[in-house]
Parts: structure tokens; C-alpha cells; sequence
């Protein structure tokens, strides 16, 4: 019986003991825990702050890339329709060369006149069909080469009046070339 | 504490448990009934204990879950998410919309060729019927029909180079018999 009574005695001993120290841990880590508890508080609210701004900052930033998306595609929209206006007015711009050379030269086989006007717009698409800006303006050069020595002949054989060459030769020139 | 109260009172069953088959070692007739159902209330007891404990412990997780997931800074961080999500989204638009704007430019572009070289297809085309009935007399039947077979032939395929050829083929043909 007293070896029961002195067991209980030694687990409840044990027990109180375990119970002060672990009251005497929490009342010296006691500042400390408040320290922390109240430091975690301060990093929730810094954290807090720093979201609230992040997320103001890119809502600033979408607004920015809306407007600036809105204006690139307007400015692009305005490119592409001015594009296809210079590409019609090339078009025309050739057919009136074609004109211009069947009058000029009223001899001058029907066949000349389809292969200047052919090769002309065979340049004029790959000059717009060129990825490259180098080759784009390599292309235009070309172009306007062709163009402009087509209607220095065809203005040289009105001059003459037709005594030079019946042909415009430096055009054939020119396609051959190419 | 609700657990370690629910294994007090499991010991304390078994406790029971053990008194009462020591009663009935003893061999005394009523005691070890009740002391019995003493015993299985006390299991009965335990159980409901553990039981309510699993209950209120996954109620307080769903609450703790819920309060997380609702907290200011979970909804910032969401709200984040959110806005750069919609910022990528709008970068892709931006490049969908260029391509978009790009292809229907071409279109148009292609568009405006094929008209104008179906406008002088069919200027070269007169120019070659209009040389072709002119050297009518002069050429063979036979000559003249496979001409004509191939300028159809040509124009059905929209084959300007080869019209080209045709017709200062043609040409040549006319210059030697003007020669």
C-alpha cells in the first residue's frame, strides 16, 4: 500500500514538477514571445503594405500597356491602310507606264510593253514581299531604276522623234539583268 | 486535453474491466452487472470524445482555411495574380491582334494583285487574238490551231509568263513575214 501511496506521490511530484517548469519557460520567454508575436504583426502589415503597392503599381502598368497597345494598333491600322494606298497607287503608277510606253513608242511590239510592265511589277512585289529592311530598300532602288530609265528612253525616243533606237534597249537591259 | 481525457477514461474501462472480473473471481452475484455497464458507458464515452474531438478539430481546420484564404493578404496576393495575369493576357491580345491586322492587310494586298493581273490577262490575252487573226492567213491551219490551244491553255492556267512567251513567239513569227 505504501509502495502504491509513494508512486503516486512520485507521478504526481513529477507531474507538478513538469508543470513549473514549464510555467517558469513561459514567463521568461514571456517578452520574447511578445516580441515575436508583435514582430509578426509588424511583417503581416509590411507584407500587406507592399501587395496593396505592388498590386496598385501593376494596375497603373495595365492602364499604361492598354493605352500603349491601343495606339500601336491604331498606328499600325493607319500603316497597313497606307500601305495598301501606295501599293494601288504603284499599281496604277505601272499601268500608266505601260500606257506611256505603248504611246511612246507606237512600233514597239505589243509583247515589249506586257514584259517592261511584267518584270516592274515582279519587282514591286518582292520589294514589298521583303522581311528584311536592307533587301526592301535594295528592291526599291531597283524599282525605281527601272522606272526611271524606262521613261528616260521613252522621253530620249519622243525627242528624237523616233530616230534612235526603235527598242528601249537599256530597259531590256535592265529585265535581262535582273 | 479532450484526448487525453478520452484515454483517462479508456484506462479507466479497462480498470473497471479488470474489477469486475476480480468480483467475479470473488464470486459475488450482483456487482460485476452493473460495474459492467459502468465499464461499457465509460468505452461508449470515450469513443463519443474522440469522435466529437475529430469533429471539432476538422471544423476548426475548415475555419482556420476559410479565415486564411479570405485574409487581406491572401486577397492581395490573389487580386496580384489577377492583374498579372491580365497583364500577360493583354500582351497576347496585342500580338494576336497585329497578326490579325497583318494577315487581312496581305488579303487585301493579294486582293488588289490578282485583280490587276486578271485586268491585263485579259489585255494580253486580246493582244494575242488580236496578232493571233492578223497571221491567220499566213499560217498553216494546223499551226494556228495549236497556237490558239495554247494561248487557251495558258489563260485557263493564268500563266502570264507563259502568255509572254506566247505572244513574243507570236511576234517573231510577224516580223518574219514582214521580212
Amino acid at each position: 500500500m505504501t509502495l502504491i501511496k509513494n508512486w503516486t506521490l512520485n507521478v504526481l511530484d513529477a507531474f507538478h514538477t513538469f508543470k513549473d517548469e514549464k510555467l517558469s519557460w513561459k514567463s521568461n520567454n514571456q517578452a520574447r514571445e511578445h516580441q515575436l508575436k508583435h514582430a509578426q504583426v509588424l511583417a503581416e502589415k509590411a507584407l500587406e503594405a507592399e501587395l496593396k503597392k505592388r498590386a496598385v503599381q501593376i494596375e497603373h502598368e495595365i492602364l499604361l500597356l492598354k493605352t500603349q497597345n491601343d495606339t500601336d494598333l491604331a498606328m499600325f491600322k493607319t500603316k497597313c491602310k497606307q500601305d495598301i494606298k501606295d501599293y494601288k497607287q504603284y499599281l496604277n503608277a505601272l499601268d500608266q507606264l505601260k500606257k506611256s510606253i505603248q504611246t511612246s513608242y507606237t512600233h514597239l511590239p505589243e509583247a515589249v510593253a506586257f514584259t517592261i510592265h511584267h518584270h516592274a511589277k515582279h519587282l514591286l512585289n518582292q520589294m514589298w514581299e521583303a522581311k528584311d529592311f536592307e533587301q526592301k530598300m535594295r528592291h526599291e532602288m531597283q524599282l525605281i531604276q527601272f522606272m526611271s530609265t524606262i521613261h528616260e528612253e521613252a522621253h530620249h525616243y519622243l525627242a528624237d522623234s523616233g530616230q534612235s533606237a526603235k527598242l528601249p534597249e537599256k530597259t531590256l537591259a535592265l529585265i535581262q539583268k535582273h | 486535453m479532450i484526448i487525453k481525457l478520452a484515454l483517462l477514461l479508456v484506462c479507466t474501462a479497462f480498470a473497471v474491466f479488470l474489477l469486475v472480473d476480480f468480483l467475479l473471481w470473488l464470486a459475488i452475484p450482483a456487482l460485476p452487472n452493473i460495474l459492467t455497464q459502468v465499464g461499457i458507458a465509460l468505452f461508449i464515452l470515450a469513443a463519443v470524445l474522440l469522435l466529437s474531438a475529430g469533429v471539432f478539430m476538422i471544423l476548426k481546420l475548415i475555419l482556420t482555411a476559410l479565415s486564411t484564404y479570405l485574409s487581406t493578404q491572401q486577397r492581395l496576393h490573389r487580386r496580384l495574380l489577377f492583374s498579372d495575369a491580365k497583364q500577360q493576357q493583354l500582351k497576347q491580345l496585342f500580338y494576336f491582334r497585329s497578326v490579325q491586322l497583318n494577315y487581312f492587310n496581305d488579303l487585301k494586298r493579294k486582293n488588289l494583285l490578282r485583280a490587276n493581273n486578271k485586268a491585263h490577262l485579259k489585255a494580253l490575252s486580246a493582244a494575242i487574238n488580236k496578232d493571233l487573226k492578223q497571221l491567220k492567213k499566213e499560217l498553216s491551219t494546223v499551226h494556228y490551231q495549236q497556237l490558239q490551244q495554247t494561248h487557251q491553255q495558258c489563260l485557263k492556267q493564268h500563266d502570264v509568263n507563259a502568255l509572254l512567251k506566247l505572244q513574243s513567239d507570236i511576234a517573231t513569227l510577224n516580223l518574219t513575214d514582214d521580212v
